[in-house]
């Protein structure tokens, strides 16, 4: 573990150097909190509208944009940059456990999940979204958020294993990224459509934006809460597992 | 390691690739006894399957058939005791452009199970050997080529390997800084590390190895020393001037000198 935390903490410099690929991380989840909360604010007024609690719309839509946020895996292109630099193969080189290469970046996501949700979550209270769910809300919704980006991350770097292409690896993001939206992401489940439901109900990101969601609207509600970490929990296991066997036959 | 086991042997050494056509096969069979302390030099024109050798040697890529072992352990066994023993420095310099060349040779220190401290000493020694210590602070991204090619010799170093690998570590280099590179080369050969080199470049091969073998199309055609194999060339081909190593590659590798001498073209506005 001390090497995986050793390469950890150069996956942070490295982060911390390339701001610029920290931004769109940012950036573009808050345009949608935005645009989407401006168009749907209206329709969905929290004096009248149940599934809100109490709380505008902007509440509703702050899961989503937790999730977005989490969903970037710039460390997968990190990867294939010292892949296509040699870095890589000097790494293999060395007498570091194959599973240390890859928990490194994995470990280093979960710190950069954790300053983004946190950045994001302490941004949207200043516009008046409310942790309905307290400190102890506050700090799980942090975990959760920053355990679905090594879930995302670890997706992206079998991809950056695999394929050794940044081309390819964003295509793949771009593969996952619908199972961000069948989710309900605009209104709870029980108000979509029928095959939209189905899909919803299918879509394990549904239950992690779920778990986040009541942290946000309403008192501590252990059963979603421990579905969405136990979805997380059982995708990060897999995920993990599955980095693990992809370097250890990487040739 | 003791004197008498050899510092890299290859038995029958083979590697296939799938490919869509079928197998490619990049090593046919490579047999080699490379001895502890010696510069061994491995030369072979592009694709002969040079650096395919040096990385089923360097544990980072699969043996298909034979055996190899490196510093007396077996590289397929026990990759993990033959990562200890050997220091790499590959045809690309393997370099995190976002670090900072001591960050980098810290790093590479923890990785072989340094302390922080101890770690930092080492970095400091090693950015010294090389003449980098006034660039030591500065990220990667801004090294010249030849500053970058030091920093991953100095990053081979770390834990004072037995063997030493250096794949074409001379590629792309202007004369002044190929010339560093073999003072290092050196000097590293004189404190008792092995040195298995490929490289491209016969002068260097020539200047700097004891002994070296040619590869070509996946097999080892020529083995010995410059002088042995120069010296062979010029019996079989009762040359009346001492060969070149270019010669004997040339002769080795079944290449030819394209001349055309008297020939001019015409070229017209």
């Amino acid at each position: 573990m001390s090497q995986a935390w050793v390469l950890g903490q150069r996956a942070l410099r490295e982060a911390r150097r390339s701001p610029d690929a920290l931004l769109p991380t940012l950036f573009i989840p808050l345009f949608f909190l935005v645009v989407n909360t401006g168009q749907a604010a209206k329709i969905f007024p929290g004096s009248s509208t149940g599934f809100l609690h109490g709380q505008g719309y902007g509440a509703f839509q702050l899961p989503i944009t937790l999730l977005l946020a989490a969903s970037f895996g710039t460390a997968a292109l990190f990867l294939v940059e010292d892949i296509e630099g040699g870095y890589f193969d000097k790494l293999r080189a060395a007498p570091v456990s194959r599973s240390a290469i890859v928990l490194g970046r994995l470990v280093a996501e979960a710190f950069k999940g954790v300053l983004i949700a946190c950045l994001i979550i302490v941004l949207s209270l200043v516009f008046g979204i409310d942790i309905a769910s307290g400190p102890l809300g506050f700090v799980l919704l942090v975990a959760l958020t920053a355990l679905w980006s090594v879930v995302y991350v670890g997706f992206m770097q079998i991809v950056a294993l695999k394929t050794r292409s940044a081309a390819a690896t964003n295509s793949a993001g771009l593969v996952f990224f619908p199972l961000l939206f069948l989710t309900p992401n605009l209104v709870p489940r029980d108000l979509l459509t029928k095959p939209m439901e189905i899909a919803a109900t299918a879509n394990p990101v549904t239950y992690v934006m779920e778990a986040l969601r009541s942290l946000i609207l309403q008192d501590l509600r252990w059963g979603k809460i421990a579905l969405g970490f136990g979805v997380v929990g059982v995708l990060g296991v897999v995920m993990v597992l599955a980095n693990v066997r992809t370097i250890e036959n990487y040739d | 390691m003791n004197d008498i086991t050899p510092a890299v042997q290859a038995n029958n050494l083979i590697k296939h690739f799938p490919s869509r056509t079928g197998t490619v096969e990049a090593v046919r069979g490579v047999d080699l006894t490379v001895r502890a302390g010696e510069v061994f030099g491995f030369l072979g024109p592009n694709g002969a399957g040079k650096s395919t050798t040096v990385r089923m040697l360097t544990t980072l890529l699969s043996i298909t058939s034979g055996s190899a072992s490196v510093a007396g352990l077996d590289v397929a066994s026990e990759p993990d005791g033959v990562r200890r023993r050997i220091g790499v420095a590959l045809q690309e310099a393997g370099l995190d452009p976002r670090q900072t060349g001591r960050e980098l040779l810290v790093l590479q220190a923890r990785l072989f199970g340094l302390s922080p401290q101890d770690a930092s000493r080492r970095a400091q020694e090693l950015l010294a050997l090389v003449e980098l210590g006034d660039a030591a602070d500065r990220l990667i991204k801004g090294y010249s080529g030849g500053m970058e090619r030091r920093l991953d010799l100095a990053s081979a170093l770390v834990h004072e390997p037995e063997v030493l690998f250096l794949d074409e570590p001379t590629t792309g280099l202007d004369p002044a800084s190929r010339l560093t590179v073999w003072d290092e080369v050196r000097r590293i050969n004189a404190r008792g590390t092995t040195v298995f080199l490929t490289t491209q470049y016969l002068e260097e091969a020539d200047v700097l190895c004891d002994r070296l073998a040619i590869i070509d199309d996946g097999l080892i055609v020529r083995e010995g020393t410059p002088a042995r194999l120069k010296a062979g060339l010029r019996e079989r081909e009762g040359l009346d001037r001492e060969p070149t190593l270019d010669d004997v590659f040339l002769d080795a590798t079944g290449r030819k000198r394209e001349r055309v001498a008297g020939e001019v073209q015409e070229v017209s506005a």
